[in-house]
């Protein structure tokens, strides 16, 4: 049986995986403005951004035309929900590939200068960790997107490494500052993207078992914290 | 055995106003409630959800002992009204009524006057001493249901006369007139407007600071606003029951999912 909802669920999942995809291709093409060196590329990627915004704003437009006209409950309710805050997410991560491009037109100006290799292998991870998210969402796999949680950490890592060896960089030769500031805010951003790539996780749990285990390390670490059961 | 007396104030001890062990109904040979537990909470709307014919209404009308007038109908099982049974032998089921009021999907006032349809259950019931104390009740019972505003200046016009939402606002009126602890209502907005069934939706909310409330409906939209507990029913069970924000967004069942996302069938 086809509920009247369903087309307008589906609608809104095929807005959100369209918003996601583009937002994979933004930040490919942002990556590959840094590491060819092109320019030309690094440009497009403002007016591409410009796209994401739209479609979050046609995915704002039907959530609360879902919301009104359908009143989703139960499972319906958590996808419309979820939507909702993945486009949030991943108009982010839009915004991060433009930052990222505009530390590539800065690079682009210096076309013989090296690229650390860590940078390269957090890009690889920043970009594997956004598509396991959406493809967990496209799927609706908790599994998948509990995988994503866990991988979070690495991209945390690889971070770190950046920074460091930036620092030692511009140690050893400040003249080459801008560069390794440089790569430190493109760090910065593909960490920034796993981040949301991992707040789309959390959502595609809350799609499909319904449990929010957002900050969930943080707040069963602290020790005040006593879970309210909701009722009343 | 206690007998089953109002006002009860001994029964604020207690969180849960009504509850239901093992209740099981039949009409004639067809069984309509099977083993049906469900405690009732004290000054919350609590809202039966199912598909017609599930019980609810059957339910509902357990509570109040309004089946013992439908002939061939038999009621097993147990349902105390703060710790009390109201099948208890000398329980009087015109006193239990009292108690626990009923108001109707189509409203029901009396062929008479706004004042004669409230101040008529106070009198039987020897609640009031004369005119002066009728009048007393019938005013703040008016107000309770949030219709004497309305209606103040014609108090002595038919009841009848009044709109949809009036006439129920009256029925309210009149079944919180007899001081009751409960008021059980089936699918009260069915007919009306979408202003007048606001109207009572915030006056459900209003009642239930003195009143329980057991509200009957088939707007999934209405149980989800109005109440603090949900029950669903099916095929003459409860299925599911639980806080109300949480059966809407993560039932525990999968029947009860399907009813309230509307795959049922």
């Amino acid at each position: 049986m086809t509920r009247i909802v369903d087309p307008v669920l589906d609608d809104l999942r095929q807005k959100i995986l369209r918003m996601g995809s583009l937002a994979e291709a933004i930040l490919q093409k942002s990556l590959d403005a840094i590491f060819k060196r092109d320019a030309a590329l690094a440009r497009e990627v403002r007016i591409d951004d410009l796209e994401i915004d739209r479609m979050e704003l046609a995915i704002d437009e039907a959530v609360l035309r879902a919301l009104a006209t359908q009143a989703p409950v139960a499972d319906d309710l958590r996808k419309v929900v979820a939507i909702k805050m993945m486009a949030t997410d991943i108009e982010r991560v839009g915004d991060l590939a433009r930052n990222i491009a505009k530390s590539a037109l800065r690079l682009s100006e210096d076309p013989a200068g090296e690229l650390p290799d860590g940078l390269r292998i957090l890009a690889d991870e920043s970009r594997r960790i956004l598509r396991s998210a959406l493809d967990s969402f496209s799927q609706y796999d908790a599994k998948r997107a509990a995988d994503v949680l866990d991988d979070d950490d690495v991209v945390d890592e690889r971070q770190d490494d950046v920074i460091r060896n930036a620092i030692a960089g511009i140690s050893r030769n400040p003249a080459r500052t801008s560069q390794e500031v440089d790569f430190i805010l493109v760090a910065k951003n593909l960490e920034r993207v796993a981040d949301h790539a991992t707040n789309i996780a959390e959502d595609v749990i809350l799609v499909t078992e319904a449990r929010n285990v957002k900050h969930a390390s943080k707040l069963a670490a602290d020790p005040g914290a006593a879970e309210g059961d909701g009722d009343g | 055995m206690t007998t089953i007396s109002r006002p009860a104030e001994r029964s604020q001890l207690y969180l849960t106003k009504i509850t239901t062990r093992d209740l099981n109904v039949w009409y004639g040979e067809k069984q309509a409630l099977f083993s049906v537990n469900l405690d009732i909470e004290r000054n919350r709307v609590t809202s039966l959800i199912g598909p017609s014919g599930c019980g609810k209404s059957t339910y509902l009308r357990c509570l109040n002992r309004m089946n013992d007038v439908i002939e061939g109908c038999r009621v097993e099982g147990k349902i105390a009204l703060d710790g009390d049974d109201v099948h208890g032998e000398d329980v009087d089921p015109v006193q239990l009524r009292a108690r626990v009021g009923m108001v109707f999907q189509k409203p029901n006032p009396f062929p008479k006057s706004v004042w004669e349809n409230v101040a008529y259950g106070p009198r039987i019931h020897g609640l009031a001493t004369g005119r002066a104390e009728l009048d007393e009740i019938v005013t703040t019972s008016l107000e309770r249901a949030g219709l004497f505003a309305e209606v103040k200046d014609r108090l002595d016009d038919p009841g009848t006369g009044l709109s949809g939402g009036q006439q129920q606002r009256l029925c309210i009126a009149r079944a919180i007139a007899v001081q009751p602890d409960v008021i059980l209502m089936d699918e009260p907005c069915s007919a009306l407007d979408p202003i007048a069934t606001a109207r009572i939706e915030e006056l459900m909310e209003e009642l239930r600071a003195r009143y329980t409330i057991v509200i009957v409906t088939h707007s999934m939209q209405q149980a989800a606003r109005v109440s603090q507990r949900t029950a669903f029913f099916h095929l003459g069970a409860v299925v599911e029951e639980g806080e109300t924000g949480k059966l809407f967004t993560d039932p525990r069942e999968e029947r009860t999912r399907d009813y309230i996302t509307g795959r049922f069938g």
